[in-house]
Formats: C-alpha cells, sequence, structure tokens
C-alpha cells in the first residue's frame, strides 16, 4: 500500500478514537439534578416566594459541588482525568452562573418587572448553553436551542404562571441533554 | 530528502499513534478506557503500552477505584516531543503527497 494511503488510514483511526473519546463527555446525571433543582427552584416564586431565596442560597451552590463531584467520579469510572477540561467546565458554568445572577440585578433595581427576569433567565440560558454544546458537549447545543424557543415563547404568550413556566422549559432542555448522547463512532470508522 | 524521514518507530504503529494522541489531549487515561476506545485485545493493547513505556514516551501510575486495581498512563516530556516530531513528519509526507 502506497505510504499516502496508510497515512490516510491511521489519521482516520486515530481521529475515530479520538471522536469516541470525545462523544462519551459529560454525566447525564448532572443535568438531571441541575433539571429537578431549576424545575422546584423556579416554582417556588409562583407557589412559595418566601422560600425562593433560601432555596437558591442553599441549593445553588450545594448542587455545583454535587456537580463538581459526579463530574468526578465520573471521570475516574470512564477511565479519564483531564485537568486542563475539568478547568475548563468549571470556568465556562461560573461565567454562565455569574450571567444567571446579573439577569436578576435590574429586577431588584426595579428597573424591570421580576417575571421579565424570569424570561431573560432563558435567553442567558441558551446562550450559555449552545455555546457549552459548541465547545463542550454537544448535545448542550439542543438544550440552548431549545431555551431560545422557550425564551420567545414566553415573550409572545401572557402565561400566568411564568416563574414555573421557565423553570420547566429550563429542566426540559437539561433533561434533553441527559438523554441525548451523541453516537459515538468505532475506531475501525 | 525522503518523505517518510522524522517517522518515529515506536509512534508509526497507529495503535500507539493513538495512544500517544490521545494522552496528549487528555491528562490520564485507565488501560481499561483505552481498551473502549481502541477495541483492542488486552494483550495487544498490553504490549503497545509497553513499547511506548520502554521508550519512555509513557509513564503509569497504578491506583485503586473501588477496591480494584486502575493503571493510569499519562504522556512524558519525552513522549509529547517525539509526537510534535512524528505529526510534524506525517504533515510533510500529506504536503508531498499534495504536492
Amino acid at each position: 500500500m502506497p505510504a499516502i494511503e496508510q497515512v490516510r488510514e491511521d489519521l482516520d483511526y486515530v481521529a475515530n478514537a479520538v471522536r469516541r473519546e470525545e462523544a462519551d463527555r459529560g454525566p447525564p446525571a448532572v443535568y438531571v439534578l441541575w433539571a429537578v433543582i431549576v424545575a422546584i427552584g423556579f416554582a417556588l416564586p409562583d407557589f412559595a416566594p418566601r422560600h425562593a431565596g433560601w432555596y437558591w442560597l442553599i441549593v445553588g451552590p450545594a448542587g455545583g459541588i454535587a456537580s463538581w463531584l459526579l463530574g468526578r467520579r465520573q471521570g475516574i469510572i470512564d477511565g479519564v482525568h483531564d485537568a486542563a477540561l475539568a478547568r475548563r467546565y468549571a470556568y465556562d458554568w461560573l461565567v454562565a452562573g455569574a450571567a444567571f445572577i446579573l439577569v436578576f440585578v435590574p429586577a431588584m433595581a426595579g428597573a424591570i418587572q421580576p417575571t421579565a427576569a424570569a424570561v431573560n433567565v432563558l435567553l442567558v440560558g441558551g446562550v450559555a448553553y449552545a455555546l457549552a454544546g459548541v465547545h463542550l458537549e454537544r448535545p448542550l447545543l439542543w438544550s440552548g436551542l431549545l431555551m431560545f424557543g422557550g425564551y420567545v415563547a414566553l415573550s409572545l404568550l401572557a402565561l400566568p404562571y411564568v416563574w414555573t413556566a421557565t423553570g420547566i422549559i429550563v429542566a426540559a432542555s437539561l433533561a434533553i441533554a441527559a438523554v441525548v448522547r451523541p453516537r459515538a463512532p468505532s475506531p475501525q470508522g | 530528502m525522503n518523505a517518510l524521514d522524522g517517522f518515529d518507530a515506536a509512534l508509526e504503529h497507529r495503535a500507539r499513534l493513538t495512544i500517544a494522541v490521545l494522552l496528549a489531549r487528555h491528562g490520564e487515561i485507565s488501560f481499561s478506557r483505552f481498551k473502549e476506545l481502541l477495541e483492542l485485545t488486552d494483550g495487544n493493547l498490553g504490549a503497545q503500552l509497553r513499547r511506548l513505556e520502554d521508550d519512555a514516551y509513557i509513564a503509569l501510575r497504578r491506583a485503586f477505584v473501588d477496591r480494584k486495581p486502575v493503571t493510569w498512563y499519562r504522556l512524558t516530556a519525552t513522549g509529547r516531543k517525539a509526537l510534535d516530531k512524528h505529526l510534524r513528519a506525517l504533515r510533510n509526507v500529506i504536503a508531498v503527497a499534495q504536492g
């Protein structure tokens, strides 16, 4: 076989193994966890507003720590220790978390209605998850796009329980990331 | 100049090249993960890893996960340098072939 043909076949083999490794990224349990946290946390302002602040103060950071532990455990189970990738995930979600908090600043300052902030969560979530889908895990792209759709729908429709509706849309988007896993190619191509 | 100049014999085998590339992208990878990714038998994978270890391209660390022994591999500085050189040689071959 000519050398160039051999080289091409070898590089296909390498590329498929790399794609296969990347396809398995991200523990689905993290998305299920956040789907539950968000669904409950966003229903609280509609049904038990007194508890919403405390809930997010306690459950938000606890969810972050639980996500880190789940990711670490998944890495050990999968047989991959990647400190650089873990740092990328941490920075990505730290920036996204800061953006989620900033969404509420105009509402707290009285510049916009609190329900408008709820809808804006979908816009910020859409950007954060779609970009995470591009740079970290492909299934998150679909979560982001679904949040964009939710943002448009809630902006145009005057629904009574906006917080709860926002929570359901975010939770459904996260559940999709847990269910939709990319197909891993075999090393043979 | 021969187009194959700069090729590293240890990295010419595609399984060994893949192992080096995967380790260059990730910090540490376990034996069982390599087995899944490369779909090689224990014996074949062990032989390929040993070859890279003999050339000091990779280093191993043994640990226990849920009381089971796990062998982790990482690329050494020597291995990274050899991989860079080998990939440069591969690019040259492709460039020559494309005219």
